[in-house]
């Protein structure tokens, strides 16, 4: 035990010329965290000067009319794991200036998951959509109420719902002459909670039956899975549907503009997460 | 009870072996007693088969089930002749099995030339503009010829063939016109159906459409109960229609862009033809009073995309931004500009001009007009004039004109990493969301606990005994240690007095052995031993002083020890 206790002492401590005798522990842990989060930091502030920077040299493409360029520069600031809705929105802008639909609408649509309410999203994408003359997802009255809320958000409201529904029953339980009152006060977090968890749902679908943007000329749908099928409808490019089903051939289920059908997967790129 | 007596077995038919070179039969491949999915029909030149389906049937006879699947094929022919569909293998389960089919179609009944369906009817399309410009507006016209003497229901639907992307807005086709013509000695009808198309970018763009027409036939299943009578025709439906695609050519149109050699300053995006006239009102008015500059543009074009002419800036006049205003005429824009001259010294508003492409000349042209004399007067020396104050006429809600995308955003203040775990997500958040509910259950275990011994004197006495007894040993330890006979015995009673008076909820009077022992006589001797023993030092019954104080010890812990055993005892 002594050895092995010693030789990990040495592990630690590489012995120098001028080591006489070694550190003592929580000291140089201390001092190794603060070296490691420093390092970090520092790494961190470069990291993001170098986005800064990418982003300002996109934007200048952009505005010089090299869509392609600031395109590529987007790209590579998402691939560089940047998250921020604005690099998709500007991402779909380039894509759209360069003459690309379907990129830009896919990246309007991601972008617009992120940040539902946004009024240049939500703008553009009704404008590209336009464009490509695909017919604008239009879903029923309650689903579009849990879309105004994005699904980060909705969990907010119900991680805040809760904490307001638990402080009020606490209150109620230890101050018994406002019992009644507070336990009514507690419906509406109860009811916020409730809301809350259909809104979360609403994304989870999404999850479940993607969405997906036709970015392959010529898609057709058809009534079954099968190349020899009837012919149901043309999916414009840069349409965006909705997934419904699968098989294990290759073919989707989607729908599009109230209509279902059978499509092959290469036409299309999933949306959602 | 059914039982199945049928082997499995794979049959392909068609519903009509024979039919006419504008009649359609199904093809259907039947799995029997067995199951199998849809295959792909291999391609037959002169026949269109296209999958519709499946269904399934189960019957019973002589208590003996069978069921079926049927995979629909609707088989639709382009020209005459015998056909053989297949052969394909279809994979059931429990063996392949290869099947085919043969079918025979024939000219149609009121048509004895006719080889092919694009012989009795087509389409055509063509255009005005062979090459035109990015936004200018071109018609597209196409032409359906049915052979004089083939019906149809006059709905024309177009399945596709067109551009998929860089036209602006979807095309919209109208019927514009019917006319009869000769084609190689053959009487076609001849219907026209016209649309103006616009792209948004520069390129080939090729059209064939895949126009749909419903071919009126005579229904092929006659009733059997005598209404076989041309009296009753249509009125029993006697006719039904059927859907067939047409053969149209191919239309490449190959647009350019706007050259951008030579393109004036004043190039506002607008390509056609057009006019444009200006209206500048009031002429006279004092200095910070508004004048309203009224433009309107006419005439062909992308009208839509044309942005409002500028009006040259100038130190003395403060301009806001110009706005679209609805157009009761489709083919004319109008935009409104507030100016407000800033002094005396106005004397006009500049020359406006509007450069666009015109596409008949092929090259750029500018119209101006203008300059508009104005008479502004100065304004009085005691009212200071805030310039910058909104007239109500550009405090109205400006339109969104929608021409093109929203800009840029800005770079992010933060940036976010796709890396960086959702706060959701991490587990001091789980952790921390566990919290108020354990501590709403720890409130409510408590609040009920307090309302439980506030309403339960009997648990309430039993939950203070132990503490009771502990409160009186220790005065008899302390007794013990003052070598105190007396107050030790008495804090021995009072520690028997005070427990089980708590513990069995009696009054302090009522605590004697004979009630204790009712209630416990698991400890029967113990409790005897120590309440005679108890009783007798304390009325002054002491055997001897010498032996006195171990006994008093040895006392106190089978008092203790007593008490630990009844404490462990349910009642």
């Amino acid at each position: 035990m002594r050895f092995k206790a010693c030789s990990s002492a040495f592990r630690r401590f590489p012995m120098n010329g001028f080591a006489t005798e070694p550190p003592k522990g929580g000291t140089t842990n201390l001092s190794m965290r603060i070296v490691l989060l420093g390092a970090l930091l520092v790494f961190s502030a470069r990291a993001s000067l170098a986005s800064d920077d990418t982003f300002a040299q996109a934007q200048a493409a952009y505005n010089a009319g090299r869509y392609a360029e600031a395109s590529m520069l987007y790209e590579q600031l998402i691939d560089n794991n940047v998250a921020n809705v604005a690099v998709r929105y500007n991402l779909a802008n380039a894509h759209f200036k360069n003459g690309d639909l379907p990129q830009a609408v896919w990246n309007y649509r991601k972008a617009w998951q992120s940040a539902p309410r946004d009024p240049d999203i939500r703008a553009n994408l009704h404008f590209a959509l336009n464009a490509a003359g695909a017919a604008e997802p239009v879903p029923p009255a309650l689903q579009r109420f849990f879309q105004t809320l994005s699904q980060t958000e909705w969990i907010g409201l119900a991680v805040g719902a809760y904490i307001a529904f638990t402080l009020l029953l606490i209150l109620g339980l230890s101050i018994a002459p406002a019992k009644r009152t507070l336990a009514k006060l507690s419906l509406l977090p109860a009811a916020m909670i409730l809301v809350a968890a259909g809104g979360w749902w609403n994304w989870r679908e999404l999850a479940l039956n993607p969405e997906a943007v036709v970015v392959k000329a010529g898609a057709t749908a058809f009534f079954g899975p099968l190349a020899g099928s009837t012919a149901h409808y043309k999916v414009p490019l840069a349409a965006i549907v909705r997934q419904r089903g699968t098989n294990d051939k290759g073919w989707l289920e989607i729908e599009y503009d109230g209509q279902r059908g059978w499509i092959k997967e290469e036409y299309i790129r999933r949306v959602s997460p | 009870m059914v039982a199945s007596a049928f082997a499995a077995d794979v049959q392909m038919s068609v519903e009509k072996p024979l039919i006419s070179l504008l009649d359609r039969t199904v093809l259907k491949i039947e799995f029997i007693d067995t199951q199998g999915d849809a295959v792909d029909i291999p391609d037959v030149d002169g026949l269109n088969i296209q999958y519709q389906g499946q269904s399934s049937e189960t019957r019973i006879v002589n208590f003996k089930s069978s069921s079926k699947i049927v995979h629909n094929y609707i088989v639709t022919p382009t020209k005459v002749g015998d056909y053989t569909i297949g052969p394909v293998v279809c994979t059931y389960r429990g063996g392949q099995k290869e099947v085919s089919t043969q079918l025979r179609v024939i000219k149609p009944q009121d048509d004895k030339e006719a080889q092919q369906i694009s012989e009795i009817m087509f389409s055509r399309i063509a255009t005005d503009r062979e090459a035109p410009y990015v936004h200018e507006p071109f018609d597209l016209d196409l032409k359906v010829y049915i052979r004089d003497g083939v019906q149809i229901d006059g709905n024309f639907s177009l399945r596709g063939g067109m551009p998929e992307s860089g036209m602006e807005g979807e095309l919209k086709w109208e019927v514009t016109g019917q006319d009869r013509t000769d084609r190689n000695g053959t009487i076609f009808n001849v219907y026209t159906l016209h649309t103006t198309a616009k792209t948004l970018t520069a390129g080939t763009f090729t059209f064939r459409p895949e126009v749909q027409v419903n071919v009126v036939v005579p229904r092929q299943n006659r009733r059997p109960y005598g209404f076989d009578d041309p009296f009753f025709g249509d009125f029993f439906g006697r006719q039904e229609t059927r859907p067939i695609v047409l053969d149209c050519n191919t239309l490449d149109v190959a647009v350019q862009s706007v050259p951008t050699e030579l393109r004036p300053a004043s190039y506002t995006g607008g390509v056609g033809v057009f006019d444009f006239d200006v209206d500048v009102a009031p002429s006279q008015l004092k200095a910070g009073e508004p004048i309203t500059v009224k433009m309107r543009i006419s005439g062909d074009g992308n009208l839509s995309q044309i942005t409002p002419p500028a009006i040259a800036a100038n130190h003395d006049l403060k301009l806001y931004e110009a706005r679209s205003l609805p157009a009761s005429n489709p083919n004319e824009v109008r935009f409104e500009q507030v100016v407000i001259p800033k002094s005396d010294s106005v004397t006009e508003i500049p020359a406006i001009s509007f450069s666009y492409f015109n596409t008949k000349t092929a090259d750029f042209r500018t119209l101006t007009k203008g300059p508009f004399p104005v008479t502004v007067e100065a304004m009085p020396q005691q009212a200071a004039q805030v310039i910058a104050s909104i007239p109500s006429t550009v405090q109205q809600k400006t339109e969104i004109l929608g021409r093109d995308i929203v800009y840029l955003k800005p770079a992010p203040k933060v940036w976010k990493k796709t890396t960086d775990i959702v706060w959701y997500r991490t587990k001091p958040f789980h952790f921390a969301l566990a919290l108020p509910a354990l501590f709403l259950l720890a409130v409510a275990g408590a609040t009920s606990k307090r309302n439980a011994l506030a309403n339960d004197v009997a648990r309430a006495r039993r939950q203070k005994a132990p503490k009771a007894a502990r409160k009186n040993v220790a005065r008899a330890e302390q007794a013990l240690r003052q070598n105190n006979e007396a107050a030790f015995y008495e804090a021995l009673w009072y520690t028997l007095a005070a427990y089980f008076g708590h513990r069995l909820n009696l009054a302090p009077g009522e605590v004697s052995l004979p009630v204790v022992l009712a209630r416990l006589p698991q400890e029967a001797a113990a409790l005897e031993s120590l309440f005679n023993t108890i009783e007798q030092r304390r009325y002054g019954f002491h055997s001897n002083g010498g032996k006195s104080k171990d006994e008093m010890k040895s006392l106190l812990r089978q008092l203790t020890a007593t008490l630990k055993k009844c404490e462990r005892i349910k009642l």
